[in-house]
């Protein structure tokens, strides 16, 4: 297989199009253009779209984790440790 | 209600004249496209069922329906996609709507000049995408071994007092740090004066967060180059190249496409 033809037949996600079709695709002036709440959003609000379509893959997948104080705090450990950091305790 | 006419691009009227667009199905999934002849210009365009669509409709699906904008979405690119393998064709917006055809003919009449010049300038090419990710922990190692002043310094630092180590090695990382950023932006500028050797033109995007990549790597770089069809080839192989050379230090080279000419397709 070509070069081109691997890189053609590779998966495009969903934030590479609406990157493109709702930020580059040519305005002209029509009667509508609907815009999801503007072009900063392919940026910002879509981490929503990200993240519902994360936790579809996770629950697919069925090990779905939530944050827990426990693993806050094992976290938040290793960060002073890293840092040299005096841990309070 | 009224019908709606939904546009996905421009052709040249010479090229839709030459062959057929095919068999593409409409938004709604039931029907097909047809063409709108405008001067020299040739609107692709489907008719929306206003009893099935309107604009309150629309703009409900694409803010509160996530499985339907996917869908849409893929359906637009993909229609645009397709229609880019034919002919030289102008994408248009997600959802750019007009009420009648009259509306739609009137809207793209004065542009016609605009037009023409843009079907010249793509006529041809294709677009190609790439981001490039970086390892910034391989990264920051190779810096450390290539600093051998850094090590003594670090020495240094391990032998005062516990907490002025802190500030002095918090103040070393920030160095480290903006070294890091300055080099990562050269590297990869120096990548895309070397792709722009095969393009036609190169843009500079926005890199996005890692909110939006999903990926651990950050992105350093997000470019797109408007390529001649017969310099693909040379062109992918190069990334290809670049990218074998340079994994082993923490870089990914990702292209994608061809994509329609959306960035390079303006015609305001």
């Amino acid at each position: 297989m070509s070069v081109r033809e691997s890189v053609e037949n590779k998966d495009i996600a969903l934030i590479d199009i609406l990157d493109v079709i709702l930020d580059k695709g040519v305005a002209i002036k029509a009667d509508l253009v609907i815009s999801i709440a503007g072009v900063d959003l392919v940026y910002l609000d879509l981490r929503v779209l990200i993240a519902s379509v994360e936790s579809l893959v996770q629950a697919q997948q069925n090990n779905s984790k939530t944050v827990s104080s426990e693993q806050f705090d094992m976290q938040k450990e290793a960060l002073c440790d890293a840092t040299g950091q005096p841990v309070e305790r | 209600m009224n019908d709606l006419i939904y546009l996905y691009g421009l052709i040249p009227e010479t090229e839709a004249n030459a062959q057929s667009i095919g068999e593409l199905k409409d938004f709604g999934g039931k029907g097909g496209l047809r063409l709108v002849p405008i001067q020299d210009t040739a609107a692709i365009v489907c008719t929306l069922d206003g009893n099935e669509y309107s604009e309150e409709l629309i703009k409900d699906k694409t803010s509160n329906d996530m499985e339907w904008l996917q869908e849409k979405a893929f359906h637009h690119h993909e229609t645009v996609l397709a229609l880019a393998k034919q002919f030289t064709v102008i994408p248009l917006k997600f959802c750019t709507l007009y009420k009648s055809e009259e509306s739609l003919i009137s809207s793209i009449e004065p542009n016609a000049e605009k037009l023409t010049k843009t079907f010249e300038s793509i006529a041809g090419m294709e677009e190609w995408n790439l981001k490039i990710y970086c390892d910034d922990k391989a990264l920051k190692k190779q810096f450390s071994d290539s600093n051998p002043a850094l090590a003594e310094k670090m020495l240094e630092i391990s032998k005062l007092p516990k907490g002025k180590q802190f500030f002095e090695k918090r103040k070393i990382d920030k160095w480290i740090d903006g070294e890091i950023e300055k080099e990562k932006d050269q590297v990869s500028e120096g990548i895309h004066e070397k792709l722009c050797g095969h393009a036609r033109s190169g843009h500079v995007k926005k890199t996005w967060g890692k909110d939006a990549t999903g990926r651990n790597d950050p992105m350093t770089w997000n470019s797109v180059y408007l390529v001649d069809k017969s310099g693909v080839d040379a062109f992918l192989n190069r990334i290809e190249e670049l990218q074998k050379e340079m994994e082993t230090d923490g870089w990914q080279l990702e292209a994608s496409g061809p994509w329609p000419a959306y960035h390079f397709s303006s015609i305001s």
